[in-house]
């Protein structure tokens, strides 16, 4: 009796060990695709041990493709044409259109590196860099907008045009347990090499949003990457409107800067739409840069101003004030930043209004 | 309520670091079949059902999109802001892909804020999951009744 149960004991123990055995095995080899290169763009190789997605592999290599989501496959911004690449995975498909799915794009967060690939990006991003930054002021601009001033640490300097944005990368704290990224535009001038300021809009619940409201501290050094995106003014020479709510502020305001410290004479109108007088901010600002360009008009509205407001400004939704004030836009081009809601609202009034869809740019936050 | 081995793959995509970086389960240990089946009886015990808590959602979402991503008056009792962030989430029930919206109610009588997701609204709707207790994104069915003002249906 009992050498039969040793002989079950012992048998057991066997069949485990060779299961282990296997396992480690299948991990070492099927597992395990060697060192690959990733092409990038024809002319610059990558070399990094396969196994991991596109994404982080590049990352460590210093190439940053935008990415929102910390590589879930949720936020579908960091699409690269991948040579050869295979077919899209059905996590990618909500992302892509039947044109980029036949011209090869694939989201690189979504594409494990298995063997040699080439890879094409836009030449931009070859340029975007991570950065050490120290945080050197937080300033209230309204009940639930902070400017964050962020001194460059190492690398020392930044070149960005007006319009850019950069990914800020909250650390692990009691909301999340790793560091994700989230993009935000920058508002300061491109003359200001060495730091960069953010506005950013307390969202309740949001990752990013709580710790910069709630856990920041100046002095404190945090990562941020950069700088992404083609939102920025043209040098057509035409009439600009401007149209932005809340945080939208931001990229419009470096643009501002710009055109003001560079003496454009543009003419500009700059609608900006808030709910009530504690919504509006940076209005000295705004007046000084008319003082600057006279060929500037900062038009900002209240839609519900309070009864304590002593508002004599516009009032009513910046569509309607957009409606009422801004004549011909035909020959114009416009630059909106701001919710969704503002952008497509906005984007539909300038249509009917008689501006040409191509001639009008927008950063969505979604 | 049983659960099922596509449970156990449902509530393993709630996990953090999975879809999102929070999860949906905040520090809930329950299966997923008893986070359900408590939620479900608790909207039973307020006398509701999880569409009519969704219907409710949905149409105070509705109507905060009139501010245009600020916040808008919703008579008699409610403030509501849309705001929207880059990207779309999927369902953990691998039912659906959402933009990532966000509506930020406020009772003016009460003080009370909540904030829903178009994702949320969707899981109560779709499978009367109001997510695991320390989820961020986690609104109580009695929350959710009491801020929204969410009623019975009548007879």
């Amino acid at each position: 009796m009992l050498g039969a149960f040793l002989l079950a004991v012992g048998v057991a123990v066997a069949i485990n060990l060779v299961l282990t055995g296997l396992i480690l095995f299948a991990g070492a080899t099927v597992g395990d695709y060697g060192e690959c290169t990733v092409r990038v763009n024809g002319d610059r190789e990558v070399k990094a041990a396969g196994g991991r997605s596109l994404l982080s592999t590049l990352k460590d290599s210093g190439i940053f493709i935008p990415s929102a989501c910390g590589g879930r496959g949720s936020c579908g911004l960091c699409k690269v044409r991948v040579e050869g690449g295979g077919e899209p995975l059905a996590t990618e498909l909500p992302w892509l259109s039947k044109d980029e799915v036949k011209g090869g794009v694939r989201l690189a967060c979504q594409v494990k590196v298995k063997g040699d690939l080439a890879i094409r990006i836009p030449e931009e991003l070859l340029s975007v860099a991570q950065y050490e930054v120290e945080v050197a002021s937080i300033a209230d601009l309204t009940h639930d907008i902070k400017e964050v001033r962020l001194k460059l640490i190492e690398p020392g300097a930044m070149t960005f045009k007006a319009g850019q944005y950069v990914q800020f990368e909250v650390p692990a704290y009691k909301l999340t347990d790793e560091p994700v990224y989230r993009a935000y535009s920058i508002s300061s001038d491109p003359v200001d090499r060495g730091a960069i300021e953010l506005e950013i809009r307390y969202v309740p619940n949001g990752i990013c949003t709580t710790y910069v409201h709630r856990h920041l501290k100046v002095g404190e050094r945090v990562n941020i990457n950069g700088p992404y995106g083609d939102f920025r003014l043209s040098d057509t020479g035409r009439d600009v409107i401007f149209i932005a709510g809340g945080s939208g502020m931001a990229p419009i305001k470096s643009m501002l800067l710009e055109m003001a410290r560079t003496g454009c004479r543009r003419n500009a109108e700059y609608y900006f739409g808030a709910r009530s007088r504690e919504d509006l901010f940076l209005e000295d600002l705004m007046q000084r840069i008319e003082r600057e360009m006279p060929s500037f008009r900062f038009i900002p509205s209240l839609a519900a101003p309070e009864g304590g407001d002593e508002w004599s400004g516009e009032t009513g939704l910046v569509t309607d004030v957009v409606g009422r004030r801004a004549g011909d836009v035909s020959e114009k081009e416009a630059y909106l930043c701001g919710s969704p809601l503002m952008i497509d609202a906005c984007v539909e009034l300038l249509k009917k209004k008689g501006m040409p869809e191509d001639r009008i740019f927008y950063d969505k936050f979604s | 309520m049983k659960q099922t081995p596509e449970m156990d793959s449902v509530q393993a995509e709630m996990a953090p670091g999975r879809i999102s970086a929070a999860g949906f389960l905040g520090a809930d240990q329950r299966r997923l079949a008893d986070i359900l089946s408590d939620d479900d009886a608790a909207v039973r015990r307020l006398g509701l059902t999880h569409q009519g808590i969704a219907d409710r959602m949905r149409e105070l979402r509705e109507a905060g999109k009139s501010g245009l991503g600020e916040e808008v008056d919703v008579p008699p009792d409610h403030v509501v802001r849309i705001a929207g962030v880059r990207g779309k989430i999927p369902c953990p029930f691998h039912d659906g892909v959402f933009e990532k919206v966000n509506t930020i109610v406020r009772n003016v009588k009460s003080g009370r804020e909540i904030v829903f997701t178009d994702l949320s609204v969707h899981m109560i709707e779709a499978h009367g999951f109001y997510e695991g207790r320390g989820s961020p994104f986690r609104n109580d069915p009695a929350v959710l009744a009491e801020v929204l003002g969410v009623r019975p249906a009548g007879p």
